[in-house]
């Protein structure tokens, strides 16, 4: 059940990528999608992909590697949950025992933040923290590439915390207690008196948290990649002289650093959608 | 001077001084948080929860710095 529904949440994210895709401005522009060696003057060094290969570098294929990526992450999420759903038992078999580990390791971590809301709040969040970190693993598959190094998924996958978060607020709060939130909860003169001041501050507030969620994403997983690339490119050219195709294996240090900061970041970007959900929560202070 | 050289120079001394900036400001979280584990080992839990949140909004100022470094990085040319 909550797999079914997390699938779902996983393919609306993948969904609406193609979109925003044609609204961004810079950043994942064409100049930095050529294929290079670890080198190059256009753009930050890039490892060569699968769909790079196959098509050469070139044609629509070619500029939407990002979409093909995040699509084939999604379908991967799609078939385990739908396999998962389709054979549940009481008695679980090893793989759905698998699956249930890592959703209740989920739950129980959002158990600790959320309290007896994180049942509701559990598909969205489980699905964005393994979505995040298989993308972030498709840079360190070799010839994979990372969806994440495109800051127009991530922005995508920002702005649905973004619209869960407010649609979450005016759920739970209602309309009227919705407005009151942003106001900063008026209920003296003075504070009647701030009004004008707290309502901008927090309408900024809330914009300036998707945004720095996608760019801290698109940041954190673009320097690793270019880390990694960079160091391919100087183990490459390490033994450039002596005509050898494969280089010295400079990049394995900063392969086990990029497990490391893709995990963190997930983990990140699912923490503070959490916190930003729970911020809408009526009545945090009644779990302290 | 010519633009090019200046965004070269600078691009690199902007990621260097907020990585410096964030730095120092991860050393004293994280220490804080540390002592504050030493401390109270049994709220370990909620202190490292806290901490990531911390780390990760000081983290991202350095890569505010770094994307700008992307964003401009091909006009060096």
């Amino acid at each position: 059940m909550l797999l079914c529904y997390a699938h779902i949440m996983a393919t609306a994210a993948a969904k609406i990528a193609p979109s925003l895709l044609m609204l961004a401005a810079g950043g994942g522009g064409h100049e930095a999608e050529v294929a290079e060696h670890g080198g190059g003057h256009e753009g930050p060094p890039h490892l060569p992909n699968l769909v790079g290969l196959i098509t050469g570098g070139h044609g629509w294929a070619y500029e939407w590697v990002n979409i093909i990526f995040a699509f084939a992450i999604a379908l991967f999420f799609i078939i385990i949950a739908t396999r998962v759903c389709a054979k549940r038992q009481m008695i679980p078999g090893p793989f759905q025992n698998a699956i249930e580990m890592l959703v209740e390791g989920m739950y129980n971590f959002l158990y600790s933040i959320l309290g007896k809301e994180a049942k509701r709040y559990t598909p969205y969040l489980g699905t964005l923290f393994f979505y995040i970190l298989l993308m972030n693993f498709m840079g360190i598959i070799p010839f994979g590439h990372s969806p994440s190094t495109s800051i127009n998924i991530t922005a995508s996958l920002a702005i649905c915390t973004f619209l869960y978060a407010q649609y979450t607020g005016v759920r739970r709060l209602g309309i009227v207690g919705y407005f009151d939130h942003l106001a900063g909860q008026p209920r003296s003169a003075v504070m009647w008196v701030l009004v004008p001041i707290m309502l901008p501050m927090h309408i900024i507030g809330e914009l300036a948290k998707p945004l720095s969620l996608a760019l801290r994403l698109f940041g954190n997983i673009t320097g690793e990649d270019v880390l990694v690339a960079a160091f391919v490119g100087l183990g490459v050219a390490a033994l450039a002289f002596t005509g050898s195709p494969v280089g010295l294996p400079f990049n394995v240090p900063f392969i086990l650093l990029g497990l490391l900061l893709s995990t963190i970041q997930a983990l990140v970007f699912t923490l503070l959608s959490t916190i930003y959900i729970l911020m809408m929560l009526p009545h945090a202070e009644e779990h302290h | 001077m010519d633009y090019q050289s200046m965004l070269s120079l600078a691009l690199p001394f902007g990621v260097a001084f907020a990585a410096i900036g964030s730095g120092y400001g991860l050393g004293r979280a994280v220490g804080s948080a540390m002592e504050a584990i030493g401390r109270q080992p049994e709220a370990a839990g909620k202190i490292q929860t806290a901490m990531i949140i911390g780390a990760a909004l000081i983290e991202a100022l350095t890569i505010y710095a770094l994307v700008v470094f992307f964003i401009l990085q091909g006009k060096i040319g």
